[in-house]
This record gives structure tokens, C-alpha cells and sequence, in this order.
């Protein structure tokens, strides 16, 4: 028996019920192999800091259990096939874990009450969508503009610093050749 | 020798992060902490910037990689920041 963390994905659109079907299924994967869920943390509606199949929040579940490998094997299959999993992610946190401290761990964790992480980015789906994405895009232009028009500047000096020598340069031949015509007049 | 004793008075030795706060673990679902070990770009600081000792910057550099796989961080610009 090995003890595992794993943070799942789900897509925002879904209701409670479908939510809770995808934890149910994969507790119930849990509870054949006679492994046993240490504590299971919704985290809620988040942010994802990049597009996952076009969604741009997910609901995040975090889910610690202790089975073995041939579960999660199992568990990332359902994920896989499953459309309401986005993305998952399961670590190991311990190699063996035996059913004392699976017992020490679960209370462990229920003494702490699961505090929520605090979390901005958290939110009641809509509201906050459209003005999110505001800040965001005013706090970008004033970022990139500066580098480019840094690098715009620098670029420019270069080029007329190169066209006054060109030009410079032309000029002397010219003067240069004038003199060789005049020499050979 | 000039030379060497300015940079000696301006470098200011670096301490680990980690190793001064035994309680500050590294977490790849803090998002708020490994975000300071973070560039405005999301890349990773180098140790030689930030002063973390080589033990806690390799387990930093997988909790930011695994944070970014689960969409809490991201792997390149500044969405979300």
C-alpha cells in the first residue's frame, strides 16, 4: 500500500452532481482495492494560469489516499476517457503506508478542519470572469510596450548612426573622385 | 585588491530561504509561496540570484514544474499573475 496525492481537474461547466459522480467513482476505485481515502479536498473554482482544452478556470479536487499502483493505473485510465477531467496530477508521497497510519494520518487531517487555502483567484464562476481578465490585459500593455519601444529606440540610433556613415562615406567617394577626375582633366 | 575589497562591500551574503524558515515548506499546491522563486515570466530565479541552498532549490524547481502541470503556475508569461 502506497500513499499518493493526486489534484484533479474538472471542467467548470459541470453541475454538483456531475462533480460529485467523477469523486464518487474514484473513491469507489479506492474502496475495491481495499484502499482507503485519507481526506479529500475541494479547492473550488480556480483560475488556471493557461488554457487546458479552451477552459480557462477548473474546479480542483484534491484527494489523498492510500492504494495501490494498479488503482492509480486504473484511476488515470477513467481520467483519461472521462471529458469532465481536464488535466490530473498524482504524486506519491510515501512508498508504504500501513493501516495505523493511514488511521494517525486521517485524524491528523481532520484535526487541522482542512483549511482552505486562501485564494484569491477562488471564485463563484461568473462573477468574477469578466473582471478578472481586465486587469490583466491593462497590466500587460505597460509591461511589453516598454521593452519594445526600448528596443524600438536602440534599433533606430543603430540604423541612422549607420546611415550617417554610409552617407559620410559616399560623400568622401565622391569628393575622391572628383579629385581623380579633375587630376586626369 | 581595490577591486576586491568593493565587491566585498557590496555583495551581502545570500541565506537560504528555506533553511532560516525551517517552517516554510516547499508545496507544489502553494502557489503564493513559489511564486516568489518565480520571474515576472514564470521562469525559474537561478540559485546564484536567489541564495537558496542546492538541496532546497532542486526540490523548489520540481514543486514550480509540478505546479505547472496542474495549471497553478504558469510555464511561460505572466497569465494570472
Amino acid at each position: 500500500m502506497r500513499r499518493y496525492e493526486q489534484v484533479c481537474i474538472l471542467r467548470p461547466s459541470l453541475s454538483e452532481e456531475e462533480i460529485n459522480r467523477v469523486i464518487d467513482n474514484t473513491t469507489q476505485l479506492i474502496q475495491d482495492d481495499d484502499g482507503s481515502v485519507i481526506f479529500l479536498n475541494k479547492w473550488g473554482m480556480r483560475k488556471l494560469a493557461y488554457p487546458i482544452k479552451k477552459e480557462l478556470q477548473g474546479y480542483y479536487v484534491l484527494c489523498d489516499f492510500a492504494a495501490s499502483s494498479a488503482v492509480v493505473s486504473e484511476i488515470e485510465r477513467k481520467f483519461r476517457i472521462d471529458d469532465a477531467v481536464l488535466k490530473y496530477l498524482t504524486v506519491k508521497v510515501s512508498d508504504a503506508i500501513s493501516i495505523e497510519e493511514v488511521e494517525a494520518a486521517r485524524s491528523e487531517a481532520e484535526a487541522k478542519a482542512i483549511v482552505p487555502e486562501p485564494d484569491e483567484e477562488s471564485t463563484d464562476s461568473e462573477e468574477d470572469k469578466p473582471s478578472k481578465p481586465a486587469p490583466e490585459s491593462a497590466a500587460k500593455p505597460t509591461e511589453e510596450p516598454k521593452e519594445t519601444a526600448t528596443e524600438k529606440a536602440a534599433a533606430e540610433a543603430d540604423e541612422t548612426a549607420e546611415v550617417t556613415e554610409v552617407n559620410e562615406s559616399e560623400e568622401k567617394s565622391d569628393t575622391t573622385d572628383q579629385e581623380t577626375e579633375d587630376a586626369a582633366k | 585588491m581595490a577591486v576586491r575589497q568593493q565587491k566585498r562591500l557590496f555583495s551581502r551574503k545570500k541565506v537560504c530561504r528555506f533553511c532560516v524558515d525551517k517552517e516554510l515548506g516547499i508545496d507544489y499546491k502553494d502557489q503564493k509561496t513559489l511564486r516568489n522563486f518565480v520571474s515576472e515570466r514564470g521562469k525559474i530565479i537561478p540559485r546564484r540570484i536567489l541564495g537558496t541552498c542546492a538541496t532546497h532549490q532542486r526540490q523548489l524547481c520540481s514543486a514550480i514544474k509540478r505546479a505547472r502541470q496542474i495549471a497553478l503556475l504558469p510555464y511561460s508569461g505572466n497569465a494570472q499573475s
